[in-house]
Order: C-alpha cells, then sequence, then structure tokens
C-alpha cells in the first residue's frame, strides 16, 4: 500500500430511522491515519448500521460523511468501491471457490486477485474450495480476503472475529495491526468483549 | 482502447462470465426458462394445434401465442438475476466493487443470451407444431433479435428494481406488463407481417414499425443505463 | 389567501356545471346522440388531469432524485394517485358516453386503450411502493419506475391508433375543435378543462400534504420534511 498522504474520515450529527424506531440519533466521529475508532453499544444499538452508512450501502437521513484520499474529498460512489468491509451479512458466491471469488471481484476492482489470495494464504483458507461449502469460520476469513483484496485505506469491520478459532483471530487481528502501522484507517464494531488495544476513538452508541 | 475504457468493459465481461459461470453450475435459470416454454408451448399446440387454425385467423392469433410464451417464459426466469443477488447476500458484495454501469451491462448482456436461446429453442418448435409457414423469415429474425433485447432490457431494469421489495413474484409481472406492452405490440404487429408477408394489418409496414422498435430498444437501454445507478445504490 | 382560492375554485366549478346543463346548446351536430354530448364537459377533463398526473410524476420524480427531499417524492406519489382516481373517472364517463352514442361499452380505441394502459402503469407504481418498506428506498425505486413509465409511454400513442379502430370523434374533440364546435360548447369545454386543471392542482396540494403528515406520523417525529 503506498503511503497514504491524507487519509481521513469524519461524520457528524449522522440520524437514520427504521420507521419508528430512531436507530442513530445523531452520531459524530472521526478517524485518521493509524487510527483505529471503536463503536461500542449494547445489541441494536445502532452499530451495524452506522458501518453500513459509513459504507456507503445505507443514506443517513440526516448528517454528513466526509472522507478524504490525498486531500481530495470523495463521493459516496467512490468512496464505496475505496473501503473494505467486513460483516456478518456480507456474503459471497457459494458456486464458485474462494479463489474464483477473489478473482471476480479482482476484475470488478480493477486490479490483481494477488494481495487477496496472499491473506487468505496467511489466513490458512484453501482457495479450491466451494465458497458454499466453507464453515462459518472459514466463511469469515474468506470475507477478511475479500475485503483486503484492493488494499483499501479505510477498513470498516463489524464483528470481524466472529466465528474465528484463536489462530483465525491472531491472524487477522495481526493483519489489522499491520493495516493500521501502514497509515491505513479502521473503525470496529465489536459487541463481544473482546480487548482491541490500540484503540485510539471510541463511540458509544446505546440509549 | 484507452486503459479506462478496458477496464470497464473488463468488468462488464467479468460480470457475464461470472453469471454464465454460476449458471452452468446450478443450471437454474435455463432449467426454468426451458420447463416453463415447453409447458407453455404443450399446453398451447395442444389446445389449439388438432383444430387446425385456417391460415388467416393463424397469421393473426399464433404471433400472439409465441410472444406470450416468450415473455411468460422470461417472467418466470429472467428476475432471478438480480433477485438471487439480494436473496443470497451476494448483492452487498457486488455494490461494494462494481461499477453501475458495468454491472448492469453485464446482467444485460447474460440476460439478453438467455432470451436469445430461449428464442431458438421455442420458436422452431412452435412453428412446426403449429404448422406456421413464415413468408419472410428474414424479418422474424430481425424482430426476434431486437424484440428479446426488448425483453431482455426491459425486463432486466425491472428485475433491479423489484429486487429490493417484498413480494417479488407476482410484483415483476405487475411492473414489467405496462413496460413491456408497447414493445410486445410492436413485435407482434411484426411478427404478423412477418408470416403473412407483404404489408401487415391496417397499411403498416415493417419499414414504418421496424424503426419503431430499434427505437424503443434505445430509449429503454438508455433509461436503464441512467436509472439502474439510482435504483442500485442508495 | 389559500382559502379565498379555493372558494373561487368552487365557484368556478358550480359555474361549468350549471353553464354545462343551462348555457350550453340543448343538442350538438356532430354527435349519433345531440343531447348526450354533455358528458363531454367532464369526461375530456378528467382524461387530461389523469394524464397531468401522470406527466406530473414523472417530473416530481426527476426532482426528487436530484434533490432528495422526500416531499418530492411524496407529490409524485400524490400525482400518480390522483391519476388513477381522475382516469377510472375518465374511463368510466367515456364507457357510458360510449354506450350512449355508438352501442358498446368498450371499443378498443386508441384513446380508451390508452387511458387503460396508464391506469395498469398506475397501480403497479402503487404495488411497487406498497411492497418497499424503508422510505429512502421506497422513494428512489418508485422514481426510477415513474420515470421508466414515461420514457415508454409514448410508443403507444404512437403504436395504438394504427392498430385500432377510432371511434373518438377526432374533428370535435382535439385541441383544435372550437372550428367544429360551437362556440358556446368551446367555451363550456374550456372552462371545465380550466376548473379541472385547477381542482387536480388543489387535491394534489392536499394529497401531498396529507402524504407528508402520515409519513411523519409514522415515523414518530419531524423528518425533515418541513421545508
Amino acid at each position: 500500500m503506498p503511503p497514504p498522504l491524507d487519509t481521513r474520515l469524519s461524520f457528524e450529527n449522522l440520524r437514520r430511522r427504521f420507521g419508528r424506531l430512531s436507530v442513530l440519533e445523531g452520531v459524530s466521529g472521526e478517524v485518521g491515519p493509524g487510527e483505529l475508532l471503536l463503536v461500542t453499544g449494547p445489541n441494536g444499538s445502532g452499530k451495524s448500521t452506522l458501518l453500513r452508512c459509513l459504507a456507503g450501502l445505507l443514506a443517513p437521513d440526516r448528517g454528513t460523511i466526509q472522507y478524504r484520499e490525498d486531500d481530495r474529498v470523495l463521493e459516496t460512489d467512490e468512496r464505496r468501491r475505496r473501503v473494505g468491509y467486513v460483516a456478518p451479512d456480507l456474503a459471497l458466491y457459494s458456486e464458485l471457490t474462494a479463489a474464483e471469488n477473489l478473482e471476480f471481484f479482482a476484475r470488478l476492482r480493477r486490479t490483481g486477485p494477488e494481495w487477496g489470495l496472499e491473506v487468505l494464504r496467511r489466513l490458512e483458507l484453501p482457495t479450491d474450495r466451494m465458497a458454499g461449502a466453507l464453515s462459518s469460520g472459514m466463511r469469515q476469513r474468506l470475507r477478511w480476503g475479500w475485503a483486503m483484496l484492493h488494499r483499501p485505506r479505510l477498513l470498516l469491520l463489524d464483528e470481524p472475529f466472529q466465528n474465528l478459532d484463536a489462530p483465525g483471530e491472531a491472524a487477522t487481528r495481526g493483519l489489522l495491526y499491520e493495516h493500521l502501522d501502514q497509515g491505513g484507517l479502521a473503525v470496529v464494531a465489536n459487541p463481544s468483549s473482546l480487548e482491541i488495544e490500540r484503540v485510539t476513538h471510541r463511540i458509544e452508541l446505546g440509549r | 482502447m484507452s486503459p479506462i475504457a478496458s477496464s470497464w468493459a473488463a468488468e462488464v465481461a467479468a460480470v457475464f462470465v461470472k453469471e454464465w459461470r454460476c449458471e452452468f453450475r446450478t443450471r437454474y435459470a435455463l432449467n426454468t426458462l426451458a420447463l416453463f416454454a415447453f409447458t407453455t408451448l404443450v399446453v398451447t399446440s395442444v389446445s389449439l394445434g388438432p383444430m387446425g387454425i385456417a391460415k388467416a385467423q393463424g397469421s393473426a392469433v399464433l404471433p400472439v401465442l409465441l410472444w406470450l410464451i416468450l415473455l411468460f417464459s422470461v417472467a418466470a426466469g429472467l428476475p432471478r438475476a438480480f433477485v438471487q443477488e439480494e436473496e443470497s447476500q451476494t448483492a452487498t458484495a457486488l455494490r461494494l466493487a462494481a461499477t453501475p454501469s458495468a454491472l448492469f451491462c453485464g446482467k444485460l448482456l447474460y440476460c439478453l443470451t438467455l432470451v436469445m436461446a430461449l428464442e431458438l429453442l421455442v420458436t422452431p418448435v412452435f412453428l412446426t407444431l403449429m404448422s406456421l409457414g413464415v413468408e419472410s423469415p428474414g424479418l422474424l429474425a430481425a424482430v426476434l433479435a431486437a424484440g428479446g433485447y426488448g425483453l431482455a432490457v426491459g425486463s432486466t431494469l425491472v428485475a433491479a428494481i423489484i429486487a429490493q421489495a417484498r413480494t417479488k413474484g407476482t410484483l415483476f409481472s405487475v411492473l414489467s406488463f405496462p413496460v413491456l406492452l408497447p414493445l410486445l405490440l410492436l413485435v407482434v404487429e411484426l411478427t404478423r407481417t412477418a408470416v403473412a408477408g407483404g404489408i401487415g394489418d391496417m397499411g403498416s409496414t415493417a419499414g414504418v414499425v421496424l424503426p419503431q422498435l430499434l427505437l424503443y430498444d434505445a430509449s429503454v437501454s438508455v433509461a436503464g443505463l441512467m436509472l439502474f445507478p439510482v435504483v442500485w445504490n442508495p | 389567501m389559500k382559502t379565498l382560492l379555493a372558494w373561487l375554485l368552487w365557484l368556478w366549478i358550480a359555474l361549468v356545471i350549471w353553464a354545462a346543463f343551462f348555457y350550453a346548446p340543448g343538442a350538438a351536430e356532430n354527435f349519433q346522440v345531440p343531447t348526450s354530448y354533455r358528458i363531454l364537459f367532464f369526461h375530456v377533463p378528467m382524461a387530461w388531469a389523469s394524464f397531468a398526473g401522470f406527466i406530473g410524476s414523472a417530473v416530481w420524480s426527476v426532482l426528487y432524485l436530484r434533490s432528495r427531499n422526500p416531499r418530492h417524492d411524496l407529490a409524485a406519489a400524490a400525482a400518480i394517485q390522483l391519476g388513477l382516481l381522475f382516469g377510472v373517472l375518465a374511463t368510466v364517463t367515456g364507457a357510458v358516453w360510449a354506450r350512449i352514442e355508438w352501442g358498446l361499452y368498450w371499443n378498443w380505441d386508441p384513446r380508451q386503450t390508452s387511458l387503460l394502459v396508464s391506469l395498469l402503469f398506475y397501480g403497479a407504481y402503487l404495488a411497487l411502493r406498497g411492497a418497499v418498506d424503508d422510505p429512502e428506498k421506497r422513494a428512489r425505486l418508485a422514481a426510477a419506475y415513474a420515470i421508466l413509465g414515461l420514457v415508454v409511454t409514448p410508443f403507444l400513442y404512437w403504436i395504438v391508433p394504427r392498430i385500432t379502430f377510432s371511434l373518438h370523434p377526432e374533428p370535435v374533440v382535439n385541441a383544435e375543435g372550437k372550428s367544429q364546435m360551437s362556440s358556446d360548447i368551446s367555451r363550456v369545454l374550456l372552462a371545465s378543462s380550466v376548473g379541472f386543471t385547477a381542482l387536480f392542482f388543489w387535491m394534489h396540494n392536499l394529497q401531498t400534504r396529507l402524504l407528508v403528515l402520515a409519513e411523519r406520523k409514522s415515523a414518530g417525529g419531524d423528518q425533515g420534511y418541513g421545508a
């Protein structure tokens, strides 16, 4: 990953409701190079919703999100394609192998699959198995490989260590720290009681 | 070709290849289309065939039936192109990785090849079972091509819309019919002309109607390219 | 001010109704059943109002996609709802008149057919809205469909007249009908058209405000619809 000159994510006063339920009520925050923003809160407090808004998968009702790379503010469409996103509801094609999945998405992202495959090698995921035949822990590793494929500067991680065994968790955490060391940004929502060192900022959601 | 343009084309190709690769491994769409088409075909020909429609009536009625078979087969098998993405939750990954226009064109190409395959399968069998002679096969081929494209592009866009709604099955038919009706009227008119030869109903000629069909195709294509990003992303 | 305009509108419509029955002549030439022509004063403007609903929904849909202001989306929905209402009324009055004039309720005449197809479209649009829960998603999907509908419908105006046989009295019921109709009749028709157009916009304004309030209520608070 090229040394990031100035990559910064900031969001202000985000609001989102679903029907009567107000899930985000004026959430603000920011994160810069090498920083990790931890989002905490009980179930249903809007952590996933916040990450979806930051990823561009959901439009907030109110508020602004500003993501800059190299002193240029990216539009939502651009931001959406630049982030690396891990979430429980993200699935890849079960009729394709892990390698085929990464190759397909690499072509969409106009890059090569090498780094994604390298990540999978590090996570010890066999790439020739159908994605549909993977266990839940292996699927989580595949999600990481997919998310890192295009060497994103911003990682949005929703339950990133879900279903992983101890070695898997250690390996993915290593990837995250490496990302931060290289100047990347990360926003993490982790409802479990896992400790994450290196937390720079914290947001607490919930009533 | 400049690097960026070839990458867009490469994206389209990647989507197209992925669709067919997944399709070959599951055969879902092909099976649905073929099964539906043949069932409708058999029902139609068994009800009509033995009575032996008079040539004059046949050239008026049978083109309608052909296109209805194609239309309903498409409605049975095509929406899956987008509905499946939403249901298996692969749409999220696509939203984050793909350029909307490339995705639309890739899906469109896939749907187009499905429709063409369907037409290739259905038309000869239909013509044979109904003993329907065709005066201008060239015109018929042109109508099937342009009309098939119209079916594909309209259905692809509507499929993208309903994939994000509830009650997708019925909703596709409800939404696509008003959009596809002009197309159907045009292709039926042209098919009747191709079957009967010479000038079609009400004094219209292929020279007048075929350009309208092409214009419809072009209009819906442009509308699709412009509206798909809005439909696909928030 | 608004109340004054509303009263003026009602007065105008009342005048039109009076004129239709008492000012306009008892019978008109160019019609099979000359005394039945009065329905024209209501049927034609209602058909145009329905059409206005269709165009309006596309316009508001484009506005919505540019501004992402939920009010524009609800205005589009209101336009379709009213388009459907006026369209059904126009179809029914048209069918009644057709029965009297030509003996059949339905004739597959191009205008009848086009009106029917647009009713299908309105129904489809409203069905789509009913099938999406999230307001933001509903708004942009509906907007896209409305615009698609507008792109596709002009083709019907070329195709349908070619394939159907027209019973609609063309020389009488077009914009230049004045040369064929007596000036009294055309005056009342014009007044009725103005009245119905104004009625459409008045109802549209009311309906949009109703939809905004309903949306606000179901969301339990201000959603930025105020502006």
